[in-house]
């Protein structure tokens, strides 16, 4: 089945006074429909700007640079969103393709009820008061709200709440693809687990797609299908979460599950060193400064992102078919 | 046995129109040989006032800090100048600790001079490179940099190196690691780890991230709206939490193991979140209006912490009428 997003060669960076740094670079990444897919990496990485980048919402000195995006919808259109003027951006934004961006909680405006900030963009793409109503209460409901809140301000709120009014938003359309930067970040972790276990029911409900951007191993371990791993802006690797969790590939997911505090009794070690920030991403792999498999061609040459059965894929030379042979 | 620190009957009610009970009657005691407790609790559950008061920076409205049997609001000047050499503060975000306009070694340079620990330049560059190394810093990452050339972590670990230069008995950690990338947290709280075993440095470590606490195993101390609900080793309350808040907390964590993902679905229950500080009506259980088990008896008074298992392994005190 083709991808319900297929991203290609997708490069995005931060204009400089001379150059553009780039910050994401050639991701490739197949979004299939119904799917929850996590994109995990440490922070730095690049996630948020990946995120924004899907959207085309990057603001300066954020700048895209190159690649393409294919959106396959299920009545059968099909969009090139790089290629789309942004009134028809615009057209597709919360209707199809929905984004709930880092720290959103807190961008409430905080003199509007509720009510009017659900309703008014719903209005603004063209639904009645009556509909943007009807939907707003509805969409409350995924989210286990009373229409009554309605008529809140956000203070009146605690976090948990603003977070879920803010997915009620995003979702009020029926969107087919939910892009969620740190939904939970800034949560406790029930009110966390309460959000994604409700974000989970939605993608049952509406049979919509999911990218969940985090930090937090946790959160993809509980609620992914399948696992991005980022590393300096490029995709180290995909697969299935088991997978992932359970014989990772690369060495940096390895060293990533590896490093992850468990329980009392058995240490585990952290990763050394640091990650490179976009101005110092190393040459070759962006990850031979601090792998502790590196071979030669590591520091020259890019490892491209190969399928490795299973529908695992990885970027690193040690999984090319001629260096597995001479092992 | 002696205790190193007993918090007693600790309250901190903060003011203005509503009366915030920050903390409420807490007690607990760190030992005197070399330990580990985690405080943990949801954001506003009163973690780093109790922190504050440990150090001497805020005054509690009832109650009192003993560290070494001695009241820490004595005026004793000398007493107080050896407490605060011996219980040190490691916070979340170190970034204002420094200065920017100096090299980022200049807090270790400063605590050099001040205990006297050199004798000559040559001795305190030695003392230095051995601190860094202590907390797995390689010096020529460090020496020569600038505060903002570094990462959070590095900055964090750091301060770490700071505190091996003084050589506390007691380090309170307020959320040490949550600005901290996951593959570098475990290096910081294993260096916790070798601080107690070879230098015998205790630590309060706070944080709300419960698989922290899991790590570093020792004793835990369980927090709810400033009271304690239950308390005992970490192991076995993580594996067998009795009290209802600790039931739900514990079986909320995010574990990173997709075969061990949550079991029942709590997204149609009823809303996790109560404002921190409920104001008044607290002579009850602080926990009912969330509580499965809630029963008659726990709105009409507040349950006590109680012992409810004695066996040394499993001890248990837990503050809930299930129990007593
Ligand atoms: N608007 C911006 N201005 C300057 N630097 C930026 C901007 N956006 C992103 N960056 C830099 O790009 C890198 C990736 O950032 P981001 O995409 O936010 O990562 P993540 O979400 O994984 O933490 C970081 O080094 C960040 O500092
Ligand atoms: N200086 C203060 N004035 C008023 N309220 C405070 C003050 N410091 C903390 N509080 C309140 O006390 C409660 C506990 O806060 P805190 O100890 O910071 O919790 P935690 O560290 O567990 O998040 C919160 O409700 C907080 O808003
Ligand atoms: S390509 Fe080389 S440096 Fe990169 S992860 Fe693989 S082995 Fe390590
Ligand atoms: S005292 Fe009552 S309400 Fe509180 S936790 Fe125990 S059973 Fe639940
Ligand atoms: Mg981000
Ligand atoms: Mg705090």
């Amino acid at each position: 089945m083709p991808a319900l997003l297929e991203i290609r060669g997708l490069t995005a960076g931060l204009q400089g006074q001379r150059a553009v740094t780039e910050v994401v670079s050639q991701v490739d990444l197949d979004v299939q429909a119904g799917e929850i897919l996590g994109v995990v990496g440490e922070s730095g990485c690049g996630k948020s700007t990946l995120a924004a980048a899907i959207m085309r919402l990057l603001l300066p000195p954020q700048v895209l640079q190159s690649g393409s995006m294919t959106l396959r919808l299920k009545d059968g259109k099909t969009y090139e969103l790089l290629d789309l003027p942004e009134a028809d951006l615009r057209q597709l934004r919360w209707r199809r393709l929905s984004y709930i961006p880092q720290g959103s909680m807190n961008s409430l405006n905080p003199v509007l009820r509720i009510e009017r900030q659900m309703t008014d963009t719903l209005i603004q793409h063209g639904l009645s008061r009556e509909e943007a109503l009807r939907r707003s209460i509805a969409a409350l409901e995924l989210v286990n709200l009373e229409p009554r809140l309605l008529d809140s301000y956000p203070h009146e709120l605690s976090g948990g709440m603003r977070q879920r009014v803010i997915i009620a938003a995003a979702v009020s359309m029926r969107p087919a693809l939910i892009v969620a930067d740190e939904l939970t970040t800034a949560l406790d972790v029930v009110t966390q687990r309460q959000i994604l276990q409700e974000l989970a029911a939605i993608r049952d409900e509406l049979g919509a797609t999911i990218l969940i951007i985090t930090h937090d191993m946790g959160v993809v371990a509980q609620i992914a299908d399948r696992v991005a791993v980022m590393y300096a802006g490029k995709i180290a690797e995909l697969g299935t979460v088991n997978g992932i969790f359970e014989s990772p590939l690369h060495p940096y997911s390895q060293g990533l599950i590896g490093s992850i505090p468990r329980e009392g009794g058995h240490r585990v070690e952290g990763l050394p060193g640091e990650a490179p920030s976009p101005w110092n991403y190393p040459a070759g792999c962006r990850f031979h400064t601090r792998c502790p498999h590196v071979i030669d061609r590591c520091r020259a040459q890019v490892p491209a992102l190969l399928p490795q059965g299973d529908g695992t894929w990885a970027a690193c030379h040690l999984y090319e078919p001629e260096v597995l042979s001479n092992a | 046995m002696r205790d190193l620190l007993v918090v007693e009957n600790l309250q901190q009610v903060f003011g203005g129109k509503t009366r915030t009970y920050a903390v409420d009657g807490v007690n607990f005691r760190i030992p005197e040989e070399p330990a580990i407790v985690s405080l943990v609790g949801e954001s506003g559950s009163g973690k780093s006032t109790i922190a504050r008061i440990i150090l001497g920076l805020l005054q509690p409205t009832a109650g009192r800090v003993l560290y070494e049997g001695t009241d820490i609001s004595t005026r004793d000047r000398k007493w107080n100048r050896k407490f605060r050499g011996e219980v040190q503060a490691v916070f979340q975000d170190p970034y204002s600790v420094y200065n920017p306009v100096y090299k980022a070694e200049r807090v270790l340079k400063l605590v050099i001079r001040k205990f006297g620990l050199a004798k000559s330049k040559a001795e305190a560059q030695t003392l230095m490179e051995e601190a860094l190394r202590a907390v797995d810093l390689r010096p020529e990452e460090v020496l020569g940099r600038h505060p903002h050339q570094l990462s959070g972590g590095q900055r964090q670990r750091l301060m770490l190196a700071r505190v091996y230069l003084m050589r506390p008995r007691l380090i309170i950690a307020d959320e040490p690691i949550s600005m901290i990338d996951a593959g570098m947290r475990a290096s910081f709280l294993n260096i916790l780890l070798d601080f107690r075993e070879t230098h015998g440095i205790s630590t309060l470590f706070i944080t709300h991230d419960l698989s922290t606490a899991m790590y570093l195993g020792g004793e835990i101390i369980v927090l709810y709206q400033g009271r304690i609900m239950e308390r005992g080793q970490t192991r076995a309350v993580m594996s067998d939490p009795q009290h209802p808040y600790a039931q739900l907390l514990i079986s909320s964590i995010p574990t990173p193991d997709p075969r061990k993902r949550w079991q029942e679905d709590l997204s149609a229950g009823p809303l996790a979140e109560v404002g921190a500080g409920i104001s008044s009506g607290r002579d009850r259980c602080l926990f009912a209006e969330r509580c499965p088990a809630v029963m008659d008896r726990c709105w009409g008074a507040r349950p006590h912490l109680q012992a409810v298992d004695k066996a040394s392994e499993t001890s248990r005190d837990v503050a809930c009428y299930l129990y007593s």
